[in-house]
């Protein structure tokens, strides 16, 4: 028998821990629902009622919705997933199921990173799709400009009533905001283990001083470093020997490895975690 | 089947609540595990299952040390803690999610268990009585045929009928390859039922010894003046309920509270008749 990781055995295990995830999950994804149907209900009321009372600064609130409500949502999810083990009851529970610790960590990635991510992306989603395709049915969204060209495409049109996901598709991305959520879920999951009651407040008040000191830090060696000082080299003031592709493969590889770093101190504290 | 050697275990450095604990448990036995509050019977339980960590000394469990916590060892084990979580599902749901991980669970024997106990199958765990949820978790325990079963304080909250059910089916889960460990503040609850004692006192054990092997060394019986002899006496209506060297062979029942008792308060007159 494979006493580190079974695939059957993490399956089963899934199985066992949406039982007694799930409702609460499900009650979750209801609540973000109607969080994201009430903010886009009441930001287009307006524009539903009225006739030509639409604007396209109405659908600027969607940028911000995702982007808090997103955060609050994935880590609120992560901060709970092991919070149970500070409770000695269920935790004898849990811990003696046999399974591996490895796959109960597998278990705990699965729910807070990725059902957890693409869940959230897909009630926001469904809920853009259906308020902006009634809008599109309303109004017209295409406006024909003078053509220019962007990123050596020529641009004949604005679409003002686009869908959240497609007005960004095409645009150049700025790679470490797709790994960002992994990270987010990743502190917080340590959070759910690491504290064993206040989970959330907790971590996010570590996550607060943490984010201090660094921004301090960075601030002040900066400060250390160039105060009093020009640059010289004007050609390249807008660093642009290090191209925008390698900063931001610079910013993933950060992102990442501290993800990995969270992780591996997650299951770590799963296995010694006591009753 | 357990070997503890040397076992070392505090919740704090500076406290330890056992110092150099050594035994040997074997197949076959159902051993009352006996002591006052705060002796550490629930913390040597823990420590068997692998729920805590010791400072020092080893431990072997089935040839697994329980520390690592391996599906292996796990899916042998049964543990009934005292308190205890259930979720919000039935009966069946319950089974079916957690079952599987136990490859001898035994279905039929489960459902027979659950009729001797009168546990309504419909019903949601949640909404049973305190004594029901732990008559359900001590079947599902017996069911999924274990080879180590851990139990602290498995008749609270039974009323009086249930106690000799539980009596009565504990007595029938007894194979020859199983070894059964019950922890108890309700010594009578285990009379009948047990066949050697182990009792903790002051960081160690104070006594482990079979129930003919205490009765062949020891008689436990009603006099009315207390001699030399007595180890030690309580006062009773009719004289006094004492616990003496058994010189004659004579035949009599072990008073588990008056051993109890008598351990604790006679250490040293009892034991040099054990070792």
């Amino acid at each position: 028998m494979n006493n580190t990781f079974n695939i059957q055995r993490f399956g089963l295990l899934l199985k066992r821990q949406w039982l007694e995830f799930g409702k609460i999950y499900l009650i979750s994804l209801l609540v973000a629902l109607g969080v994201i149907v009430a903010f886009y209900g009441f930001a287009l009321w307006k524009a539903f009622t009225y006739a030509d009372s639409f604007s396209p600064r109405d659908l600027n609130f969607r940028e911000p919705l995702f982007l808090i409500f997103g955060f609050i949502f994935i880590s609120i999810i992560a901060s709970s997933y092991f919070a149970h083990l500070g409770q000695k009851p269920k935790a004898i529970i849990d811990l003696l199921i046999p399974a591996s610790t490895f796959e109960k960590f597998l278990t705990g990635v699965f729910f807070t990173s990725i059902l957890s991510i693409v869940s959230f992306l897909f009630l926001f989603y469904i809920t853009d799709l259906a308020f902006v395709s009634k809008l599109r049915g309303m109004y017209t969204s295409v406006e024909q400009i003078t053509p220019y060209v962007h990123n050596g495409k020529e641009i004949t049109s604005i679409d003002h009533i686009a869908y959240f996901f497609s007005k960004y598709s095409g645009r150049d991305k700025f790679l470490p905001l797709y790994f960002f959520p992994f990270f987010v879920t990743s502190v917080f999951l340590l959070g759910s283990i690491f504290f064993n009651k206040f989970h959330y407040i907790k971590t996010a008040i570590c996550v607060m001083i943490f984010s201090g000191i660094w921004t301090a830090i960075v601030v002040k060696s900066g400060e250390w470093l160039f105060e009093g000082k020009i640059m010289i080299d004007q050609e390249n003031r807008n660093m642009n020997h290090m191209s925008q592709n390698t900063g931001e493969w610079l910013g993933v590889l950060l992102i990442v490895t501290l993800t990995a770093i969270f992780w591996s101190i997650t299951y770590v504290r799963l296995k010694e975690k006591e009753v | 089947m357990i070997k503890i050697n040397n076992l070392n275990f505090g919740y704090s450095k500076h406290q330890l609540l056992f110092k150099n604990l050594s035994m040997q448990l074997s197949n076959g036995h159902i051993y009352g595990l006996l002591g006052k509050n705060g002796a550490g019977k629930s913390t040597l339980l823990k420590n068997l299952a692998g729920l805590v960590y010791a400072e020092s000394g080893s431990m072997d469990v089935l040839g697994y040390n329980p520390a690592k916590r391996q599906p292996a060892l796990l899916e042998q084990i049964c543990f009934i803690p005292e308190e205890f979580y259930l979720p919000s599902v039935k009966i069946d749901a319950y089974v079916k999610a957690n079952a599987v991980f136990y490859p001898n669970f035994d279905h039929p024997y489960f459902t027979s268990l659950l009729a001797e106990f009168d546990i309504p199958v419909g019903q949601k765990l949640i909404n049973m009585s305190y004594g029901q949820k732990k008559k359900v978790i001590i079947a599902f325990g017996l069911a999924t045929n274990a080879k180590l079963i851990i139990m602290d304080e498995p008749t609270n909250g039974l009323d009086i009928p249930s106690k000799a059910q539980f009596r009565k089916i504990m007595a029938s889960a007894l194979t020859e390859d199983r070894c059964i460990i019950i922890s108890t503040h309700q010594v009578r609850d285990l009379d009948n039922l047990i066949d050697t004692v182990i009792m903790l006192d002051e960081n160690s054990v104070a006594l482990k010894a079979s129930v003919e092997e205490i009765t062949d060394k020891l008689v436990f019986k009603r006099v009315k003046e207390i001699d030399e002899t007595v180890i030690y006496s309580e006062p009773s209506l009719a004289g006094f309920n004492a616990v003496m060297p058994n010189f004659h062979k004579e035949d009599s029942k072990l008073d588990l509270e008056l051993l109890f008792n008598a351990v604790l308060a006679e250490k040293n007159k009892l034991k040099p008749i054990f070792n």
